[in-house]
């Protein structure tokens, strides 16, 4: 199947005159690239991704921190993007699955997923990605429950569980 | 030729796009000029609107519209059809008139630039109510008599004269589906027509339901799904906030927007209704039953009649003489109901099965023996022999796997590492049906193939499956060929419910491709150049892609893709179509998927701690397509089955009917921690009576049995029997 069939136009936002008014200037530097926006104080940093800027990638499953479907990276840590505002984070450096690999250069973690079959549906994906990717880095234990534990905050109703511990056990073990 | 046929677990196609993002799902889509609506919802459970004022909010900065009743426009209503044609469960239309019939019913919808803006007038509209109290009791009493659903002998009478009897009711609490993916429209109106991007499970039955509600013909609605975030059946039919959403942008001329918030889907988005089954079996003292009575109940909204169908599985589980099963409606002031994983069957196989491990101990036999004991030869229901059954099979070799020759039936006996052993088993099954199915094959000259159908890929691998099928039937690798799925605008396709699009799209793909391959034989009889030019077609066979004469070998034949080159065609369609055995009733078989359950839980009195700890399943469904997929649905199954047995309902507050653990905290589903260890072995019997390759779905039979096996563990490691699901600490604290 090509991405081809899966229509996702890039146009920038509707740009009416109410929503100019009331927003506040921020930088953002998004998978590298430095992004000057000026957004609503009120949109999260979750809104701002996929309807500001567009990266879809990122998903809204709850919108109260409770499903993990919207997890990034801030500055190397894992963070619910839905709990925190866009204007909060001038300079932060924001990495999101569409930073993180692309299909021909998937980062290890992404690969993994793909190999073990570790999702169904994938709309929680990304968010289970990213939080396996950011775990690598934690100090985590070495056992099953250990990553079971710290992929709790990360809910797959899919229940895909079983793969997704197993994917990364697999890098894991790898590095 | 890297092949990858049906039987080989090769990665999912659309993999790649599931882990980097790209996949497209319905939130995501975007458009110039786009607008978000976002619903009012109604703050009592019962009562009418007495006033509605929208001024500040309709002054708000961004506001474009704040719909209600009076200016929302004509929303139709979708006439009844046969079955599941034209299907909706709640056929009120948004807005219809001002009467609240269950909390967060909505009321009103802003809309607005941005989300905060939309959000902030939603925010802002006053309404008041003249309220009355709502009624969302959980005790349930039938509304009128009780429908008589099977009957055979004399249960009554039967009953009555058995040596052993139990004699309980079990209940199951509203159950969230809680897909993680939000309901969800994004409605774009072009002045003629409607492109609806939806998260839905069944696009067609979506087009055909929006055309009549909105007024419009079939042809001037288009309905996309490429990626669903699932739905375990809460998006199988459409919801009132995909009219909202699309009436407003026809109205403003804009796209628009509407996401449903996780709390709305505890209200707007359909539950799986709270049972009340009374089972009564009746038993010699060698476990035979002599009478089987399942009486059930369930709730439903005030104007719809959902029913759950307790009974689904029961007449034809066990053999016994004398049968009879019940069912009945209690109204309540609770959202429409709906079909979640595997309706009717799943709670309804919960207490059968704990009936049968309640039997088993008032027996003293060993709860597998028993059901070894109660195996029917043939559907006693129906009266029909089995396509496939292979539930001993499955229990025994279940049993071997577990380990459960080990097992110290007495309660609290078994202990591991300082902790309770509890140890249960029960049965499951899942119908095995089609539903009808249109499916296009195109064959191309670069050697790949297309195969296009209007069912959609939940989260099931059925973007796979398909690729599976095509490349078995056609000798063509699954990387080369394309599947496109979640659009009216593809030959129609089944909804994704029942567990039925494998079984029901595998006919259809092969009447496609034999047709496209006819094709090319006719162009290869017909152009010059070819090694068969001038002989008849049936001369020809096709084997692996290979066009070859019948008494050669495909090794002196033309690949395919070189004969449409020497055609000058770019490819051969070819569309295949298959009939529904679904709601059928000229049937000579009776036709179910089957499996065995084995759980083991482990259980700390001194500080309360109950765990699933393990989980053998066996399950029989046929011949499985790709093992990969198939065994993460069997998973899954058992994970949202943990959540069923212990975690999962949905508390409604008496005063004002509002579902008030309304989100994923306070609403638990199993996290990562909370899955056990899980074995899942698939026998492998093709039911060819279903479709030539033998193939059943697995989506849903997983979730069968799976609280009766968990609850009986409890039992065994506690000696507290829980009839209530879920099962809650405090029960096991005597």
């Amino acid at each position: 199947m090509r991405p081809t069939e899966v229509f996702a136009p890039a146009e920038p936002p509707a740009d009416g005159q109410s929503a100019r008014k009331n927003q506040l200037a921020v930088t953002l530097r998004v998978n590298g690239e430095s992004v000057a926006l000026q957004i609503d104080p009120r949109t999260t940093l979750l809104d701002c991704l996929r309807e500001t800027m567009r990266l879809t990638g990122t998903k809204k499953g709850c919108d109260h921190g409770q499903c993990g479907a919207c997890t990034v990276h801030v500055n190397g840590r894992r963070v619910n993007s839905c709990l925190t505002f866009a204007v909060m984070h001038q300079g932060d450096d924001i990495t999101t699955i569409e930073g993180l690999g692309r299909p021909g250069s998937l980062h290890p973690v992404q690969a993994a997923f793909l190999e073990h079959d570790a999702y169904q549906c994938g709309y929680c994906t990304p968010g289970q990605i990213m939080s396996a990717a950011a775990l690598l880095e934690e100090p985590c234990g070495a056992t099953d429950a250990d990553v079971k534990e710290a992929m709790s905050g990360n809910i797959c109703r899919c229940g895909a569980y079983p793969n997704i511990v197993s994917a990364i056990q697999d890098v894991r073990s790898e590095r | 030729m890297t092949v990858s046929p049906a039987g080989s677990s090769v990665p999912r196609i659309e993999g790649p796009l599931k882990v980097s993002g790209i996949a497209t799902y319905t939130s995501d889509f975007n458009f110039p000029g786009l607008l978000y609506a976002v619903p009012v919802c109604a703050t009592i459970g019962s009562g009418t609107i007495a006033g509605l004022d929208t001024s500040v909010a309709g002054s708000m900065p961004g506001v474009q519209a704040v719909y209600h009743r009076a200016n929302i426009g004509r929303i139709y209503r979708s006439a009844p059809d046969e079955g599941l044609g034209t299907h909706l469960d709640e056929r009120r239309p948004p807005f219809e008139d001002d009467v609240i019939r269950y909390y967060g019913q909505y009321v009103a919808a802003a809309v607005a630039d941005t989300y905060e803006q939309a959000i902030a007038a939603a925010n802002a509209v006053k309404v008041t109510y003249d309220a009355k109290e709502p009624d969302v009791r959980d005790q349930l009493e039938p509304e009128g008599q009780p429908n008589l659903d099977g009957e055979r002998g004399d249960p009554d009478a039967a009953f009555d004269s058995a040596p052993v009897k139990i004699d309980q009711t079990y209940s199951t609490p509203v159950e969230t589906h809680n897909p993680i993916e939000l309901h969800a429209s994004v409605a774009v109106w072009d002045g003629q027509d409607f492109t609806l991007y939806e998260t839905t499970q069944g696009v067609v039955n979506h087009r055909d339901v929006a055309a009549e509600m909105l007024g419009v013909p079939k042809e001037r609605v288009r309905v996309i799904s490429r990626f669903l975030g699932s739905g375990f059946g809460g998006k199988l039919f459409p919801w009132p906030h995909s009219f909202i959403a699309a009436a407003a942008a026809r109205d403003l001329n804009r796209p628009v927007k509407l996401v449903v918030s996780r709390d709305m889907m505890f209200q707007n988005v359909g539950h799986r209704p709270r049972t009340q089954q009374r089972i009564r079996l009746g038993a010699g003292s060698d476990g035979k039953l002599v009478a089987l009575m399942h009486d059930s109940l369930n709730h439903t909204s005030i104007l719809d009649d959902y029913q759950e169908n307790c009974s689904e599985a029961t007449p034809y589980s066990y053999s016994t003489p004398n049968f009879r099963a019940t069912s009945g409606l209690a109204r309540r002031n609770v959202g429409t109901p709906t079909s979640m994983r595997g309706p009717g069957a799943v709670p309804g196989l919960y207490a059968l099965e704990s009936a049968m491990d309640e039997l088993a101990i008032a027996l003293g036999i060993d709860p597998v023996e028993l059901r070894l004991r109660n195996e029917p030869n043939k559907d006693e229901g129906l009266d029909l022999p089995f396509s496939s059954r292979h539930l001993v099979e499955c229990l025994a070799v279940g049993a071997k796997r577990f380990g459960w020759s080990g097992r110290d039936p007495r309660v609290g006996s078994m202990r591991k590492n300082g902790l309770i052993l509890g140890w249960g088993v029960a049965g499951c099954s899942w119908i095995a049906e089609r539903f009808a199915a249109q499916v296009a094959v195109d064959l191309r000259d670069d050697g790949s193939a297309r195969v296009a159908t209007a069912t959609q890929d939940i989260g099931t691998g059925t973007y796979t499956v398909l690729a599976n099928v095509v490349s078995e039937k056609t000798g063509i690798p699954a990387n080369k060929i394309e599947v496109v799925l979640g659009d009216t605008n593809l030959p129609p396709g089944p909804i994704s419910g029942g567990s039925m699009v494998t079984a029901s799209v595998i006919p259809a793909v092969s009447q496609a491709i034999e047709s496209a391959q006819q094709r090319i034989l006719m162009a290869a009889i017909e152009t010059e150049g070819t090694p068969f030019y001038g002989l008849e077609a049936d001369a020809l066979a096709f084997s692996g892609g290979i066009v070859h004469r019948k008494n050669e070998g495909p090794e002196r034949g033309m690949a395919f893709e070189k004969i449409l080159a020497k055609a000058k065609a770019r490819s051969t369609s070819g569309l295949g179509k298959a009939e529904a055995t679904f709601g059928s009733e000229d049937r000579k078989f009776s036709q179910h998927s089957f499996g065995a359950q084995f759980a083991e839980v482990t259980w700390q009195p001194e500080i309360a701690r109950l765990r699933v700890s393990r989980v053998v399943t066996v399950i029989d469904a046929g011949r499985i397509i790709n093992p990969k997929p198939a065994r993460n649905q069997i998973e899954g199954s058992v994970v949202m089955g943990v959540g069923m047995a212990l975690l999962e309902a949905t508390e409604y507050d008496a005063r004002f009917g509002a579902p008030i653990n309304n989100n994923l905290a306070d609403y638990m589903v199993a996290t990562n921690a909370d899955a056990p260890q899980i074995e899942v072995t698939f026998l492998d019997y093709p039911d060819r009576v279903l479709n030539d390759m033998g193939a059943r779905g697995v989506g849903e039979i997983g979730l069968a049995g799976i609280a009766a096996a968990i609850t009986a563990a409890v039992y065994h490691a506690t000696g507290v029997r829980v009839r209530n699901l879920p099962v809650r600490l405090e029960e096991l604290l005597a």
